[in-house]
């Protein structure tokens, strides 16, 4: 279970990344926490000729308030966004979320922008991210461009970016008022990628009625799914348990989801149901009585 | 029998772990740690086809890679060794090679070895072998393999069949005819596996000029049958010295894993280095020859209506995989305790030994007996929910009672002592049965489904090599399973004790061996070590296994104890002018009875017995304080030759209460832990809390058995679950706390009174998980009869419960 060989770079800095990445790309690729990588090359499951080293470059490593969204880049590790006060205190959800993604030791080698860019369809990033319609930062030889959570995920380890674009950045909104919202996911063993989970964000008028929901579910199709047709049923109602359980079975139908060896996609689309009823039934809880 | 002890001073101590500094500082010097001058590395191409004739195998490519030094494929083979040991029903018909030869049998079988200067080099020239395969017809489905015109894993057989054979023991016609009631279920124990944290790893040398070929290894015990490995790597048998490595974890799947030290072997000679061999996890995974039990159960359990059980019969297939390296040895496992602990008074055993296109059978911590153990309590739950009886009040009716031991079972398996009743009360008042159910009646209420399964099962320990064979009417096979120590006092009076098998795979030998000396010589532990002998300077040994260590290494310490005591007290009754038997071993001294200042300390005697011949009385002959010993198995009989009696064969035998409560979620199967509580009986503990490690971790697998773990195979021989992606072992976060307790009911057989304790909490585990969720869908009316218990499966039988039936 050894690699096949292929050329390391360190580079210190993100002009000198970015410029190596050109130079090499498509055989390139970024080397982040490299959880999910280092086991891919090493079961020969891919094989890069090049591989550049990001763990050198610190300013890729922040979180931040701007303009009413939560910037975090990319080599942000996940533990530290986890334990990020400024993150619970904004986008509560991404902490709820992070710890299901794998375990501690997992969180402190694995990255935010990693977790991101390899865009695993059962991962919890990228449905958090959809979920908060975030917006992820690219950097390529041609500079920078901005690309909204709904158009980054293409398919399974499938991204918008460019063979020779780095992503540097993503930009989350912070919760509104009278948001609430939740993290559910089923899986195997705790710390296992999803066999199904959901992001869930409530919003409330002052009336309590819904004014918005945001859903989105990993582990139910070849990417993050944004469950539309739900969100749309619960915009204005009233909430409910009636309507929370009706959200999740029309949930369950927009989603894709396989049939693998943990979860049949039978299996998965009966628990969608009832994790969706449930993430907003706590989503619709915090909204109303706080955090 | 051993005489008891009335009061011990390390024995049943909870002393530090021997192994623990040099583990936690990283001085283990396991296998992968150890460098030979010129040592090259070796890797392996599998076979990425369940089954397959190899049409033509191209080297070329791989051969000219620079860094390579070797590449040996199966067209060599035949030249380079023999076969390869094998204990099965015929092994001129199933034949193993160390590399495949004609075809391969299954997924990750290996095709060809690669020797390169380094291990990266060695995986890339085994990516330019080119391999042409002609794929065969796969067979992975047991039941399908045994129907006539199935494709043949091993043509020269003429059936995927191995072995069968029905056998009886007591009148089970009678039983069944008399039977009131009798229930009936197909049981399925689907196939998993060990998974030691160190794989399995060998550094061969091969001395031309000697012919000497030595290899340090972290598997393989029976060291008197290291003459097959040799005769494998055709080198004479007194040119074979296996030195043993400690290793990282083994649960049976390094019992006699030889593959890999033969291979490292094959390869040091042929190129004239010394070679490494060390399994990745992928090698371990599908080509660990240590798969465990694949079972397909049809069993009938008959009983009376006040709940007395009568017979059982079973109807098994075990999915062996492409070939039965040890036979039917698990089902000889099985049947040393097919009746539970209870008085069930005839069994009737039918077996199918099935090939299929799968990575082999070995051992896994139980060795098919803790696959027994959940189909007997699955039947007595069954029994019990057909009578309407409470799990407890069925158990406690047909216990074999503490007056009844030494008790013989059906097959002739004797039972040594035992007090089950006394279990059975010391874990309902740990668990607060009453107080279980009574949360579980309230939960109810509230719409929670809450189980509490309840389970008294055996843990059979020492096995008698005659499991091996007594499956067979002729010929009949070897009988001895001997275990051998070294003792040596040096002229300063500390101890150093020798073991000759591949005794640290994980466990404690050190810190038993050390209480077990001290206790024999009044002496601290800290004054005795422990080494390991290479099998060409070795005493015949065993090694761990069918949890036989304790017991069997004991016995070898207080038989070569009785030997230095001996000479020691000659010496100092010479010199103290005292009759022997006035004189007493204690406190590190050898003293007068009832006079205890006139004393010479062991390390004058010692002195005395190295340096002083003239000083020593004139019938002493040989300067010195060393003594080997040879224990041999305590207990055991030959099996009768028309076979309705197997002999004794596994007769100290342990016994467990398990008790677990679990809430379920009915919505999407998952469940959570309440509560989980062991109680053993181990005979005398040696140390309190290396046992109850082995409870916990045993536990912790028998977890993943009953819910997580499963090799998954494809309807085309894929190993799905070929790496821990898929592979799902228990962590520390599906793990219950386990609440233990102890019973002692000391063996009248064994030094001290030990019963072995290995596997105890694999044993137990999937029946009591089993049974507990079973339990909290008992308003369903769900019976669970298959491990793993899956989230999916367990939706799938709520709803199979509720559908109309037809």
């Amino acid at each position: 279970m050894k690699p096949a060989a292929f050329t390391y770079f360190a580079p210190s800095s993100l002009d000198q990344a970015v410029s190596l990445l050109a130079d090499h790309a498509p055989e390139a690729k970024p080397l982040a926490g490299g959880q999910s990588l280092i086991p891919l090359i090493n079961f020969r499951l891919a094989e890069s000729r090049y591989l550049i080293d990001l763990n050198r470059i610190s300013e890729l490593s922040y979180i931040r308030e701007a303009d009413g969204t939560i910037a975090i880049g990319a080599m942000t590790r996940q533990f530290e966004a986890e334990r990020s006060e400024l993150v619970s205190r904004t986008i509560p959800l991404l902490t709820e979320a992070l710890r299901f993604t794998g375990h501690p030791t997992i969180r402190h080698r694995g990255t935010v922008g990693g977790a991101l860019a390899h865009a695993d369809p059962a991962a919890e990033l990228p449905a958090v991210a959809v979920a908060l319609g975030a917006e992820l930062v690219a950097r390529g030889p041609a500079g920078t461009r901005t690309i909204p959570a709904g158009e980054f995920f293409l398919g399974p380890l499938s991204t918008a970016l460019a063979p020779d674009e780095l992503l540097v950045e993503v930009r989350i909104p912070q919760l509104p008022p009278r948001a609430g919202w939740a993290f559910l996911e089923l899986s195997r063993r705790h710390g296992d990628f999803a066999i199904v989970g959901v992001a869930a964000v409530i919003t409330l008028a002052p009336d309590g009625r819904v004014e918005r929901a945001s859903l989105a579910l990993c582990g139910a199709g070849p990417k993050p799914v944004r469950a539309s047709r739900a969100e749309a049923a619960l915009a204005g109602a009233s909430p409910s348990q009636e309507r929370f359980r009706e959200a999740g079975e029309i949930a369950a139908q927009e989603i894709d989801p396989d049939s693998d060896l943990h979860a049949s996609a039978y299996y998965r689309r009966r628990v969608a149901t009832v994790l969706v009823r449930r993430a907003l039934a706590e989503a619709h809880r915090r909204a109303t009585e706080g955090r | 029998m051993a005489t008891q002890a009335p009061a011990r001073k390390w024995i049943g101590q909870s002393i530090p772990r021997v192994e623990d500094p040099r583990l936690l500082l990283g001085r283990g010097e396991y296998v992968t740690d150890l460098v030979l001058p010129g040592m090259v590395h070796a890797a392996i191409l599998r076979s990425p086809l369940a089954h397959a004739r190899i049409a033509s195998i191209d080297a070329s490519k791989a051969r000219s890679l620079p860094g390579v030094l070797a590449v040996v494929t199966g067209r060599e083979i035949k030249e380079l060794t023999n076969p390869m040991p094998d204990f099965g029903p015929d092994p001129s018909k199933h034949t193993w090679w160390v590399l495949a030869t004609d075809k391969v049998r299954y997924m990750g079988e290996p095709v060809a070895a690669v020797v390169a200067t380094d291990r990266y080099i060695a995986e890339d020239a085994c990516e330019l072998i080119e391999v042409n395969y002609e794929p065969l017809p796969v067979v992975v489905d047991p039941v399908e393999a045994m129907k006539p015109g199935a494709p043949l894993v091993h043509e020269p057989l003429g059936t995927n069949v191995a072995y069968s054979r029905t056998f009886v023991f007591g009148d089970v016609e009678r039983d069944f005819t008399e039977a009131e009631v009798v229930v009936r279920d197909h049981l399925r124990w689907h196939r998993s596996g060990a998974q030691p944290l160190e794989t399995v790893g060998a550094v061969a040398q091969y001395n031309p000029a000697t012919g000497m070929m030595t290899i340090y290894c972290n598997s393989v015990t029976f060291t008197f049958l290291l003459f097959l490995v040799a005769n494998t790597l055709k080198i004479p048998s007194n040119k074979l010295n296996l030195i043993p490595c400690p290793a990282g974890g083994s649960f049976g799947s390094k019992f006699w894993a030889v593959r890999v030290p033969i291979l490292a072997g094959m390869l040091a000679k042929l190129v004239g280095r010394p070679v490494k061999f060390v399994e990745d996890r992928i090698d371990n995974i599908t080509t660990s020859d240590h798969h465990g039990s694949d079972r397909i159960y049809d069993v009938e359990m008959a009983a009376m209506r006040d709940g007395t059980l009568r017979s059982l019969r079973v109807k098994v297939v075990d999915d062996y995989g492409a070939y039965i390296q040890f036979g039917v040895g698990t089902h000889g496992n099985s049947l040393a305790q097919v009746v539970g602990p209870y008085k069930i008074k005839s069994v009737q055993y039918e077996l199918y030994a099935v090939l299929t296109n799968k990575c082999q059978q070995g051992a896994y911590r139980g060795f098919g007996s803790e696959v027994t153990n959940w189909v007997v309590e699955r039947m007595v739950d069954l029994v019990a929910r057909e009578l309407g009886m409470d799990p407890v009040e069925i158990r406690r009716k047909n216990f074999i009672q503490p007056h009844e031991f030494p008790y013989t079972i059906p097959t002739g398996n004797m039972y040594d002592s035992g007090n089950y009743p006394g279990v059975l009360e010391k874990a309902l008042q740990l668990a607060d049965y009453q107080g279980l159910r009574e949360m579980q009646r309230r939960a109810r209420e509230e719409g929670r489904y809450v189980g509490i399964g309840l389970i008294s099962a055996q843990e059979r320990s020492v096995f008698s090599s005659t499991e091996f064979w007594f499956w067979f009417d002729q010929p009949t096979g070897i009988t001895s399973s001997p275990e051998s120590v070294t003792l040596k006092m040096d002229p300063m009076g500390n101890i150093t004790a020798t073991l000759y098998s591949q005794a640290f795979w994980g466990q404690s030998p050190e810190t038993m061996v050390a209480q077990v000396v001290a206790e024999e010589f009044d002496i601290d532990p800290s004054q005795v070590s422990v080494i390991y002998g290479g099998s060409a300077g070795g005493l015949p040994a065993t090694g761990p296994g069918g949890s036989r260590f304790t017991i069997m290494v004991a016995g070898a310490i207080q038989g070569a104890a009785r030997r230095i005591k001996e000479k020691m007290l000659k010496i100092a009754s010479h010199k103290l002018e005292v009759a022997p038997e006035d004189l007493e071993f204690a406190e590190g001294k050898i003293r007068v009875r009832g006079t205890p200042e006139r004393a010479m300390t062991l390390q004058e005697v010692a002195m005395l017995a190295y340096l002083f011949k003239l000083d020593l009385p004139p019938d002493i002959e040989e300067s010195g304080l060393e003594a080997d010993y040879t224990f041999d198995h305590p207990y055991t009989t030959m099996p009768a030759p028309d076979r309705k009696n197997l002999g004794v064969f596994y007769p100290f035998v342990g016994h467990a209460c398990h008790i677990a409560a679990v809430e379920v979620d009915i919505e999407t199967g998952q469940h959570t832990f309440l509560k989980y509580v062991a109680v053993h009986d181990a005979g005398t503990v040696v140390n309190p809390r290396s046992l109850n490690g082995q409870i916990i971790g045993g536990v912790a697998q028998g977890l993943g058995t009953a819910m997580y773990e499963q090799y998954v195979y494809s309807p085309d021989g894929q190993l799905l679950t070929g790496s821990y992606m898929d592979y799902l072992i228990p962590t520390a976060m599906e793990v219950p706390k386990v609440e233990i307790g102890h019973q002692e009911t000391p063996s009248p057989f064994t030094p001290y009174g030990i019963k072995g304790a290995g596997e105890g909490g694999r044993m137990m585990t999937p029946a009591v998980v089993s049974a507990a969720i079973e339990d909290a869908l008992a308003p369903f009316g769900v019976r669970v009869n298959e491990v793993p218990i899956t989230p999916e499966k367990i939706l799938r039988w709520i709803e199979e419960a509720q559908a109309p039936r037809p």
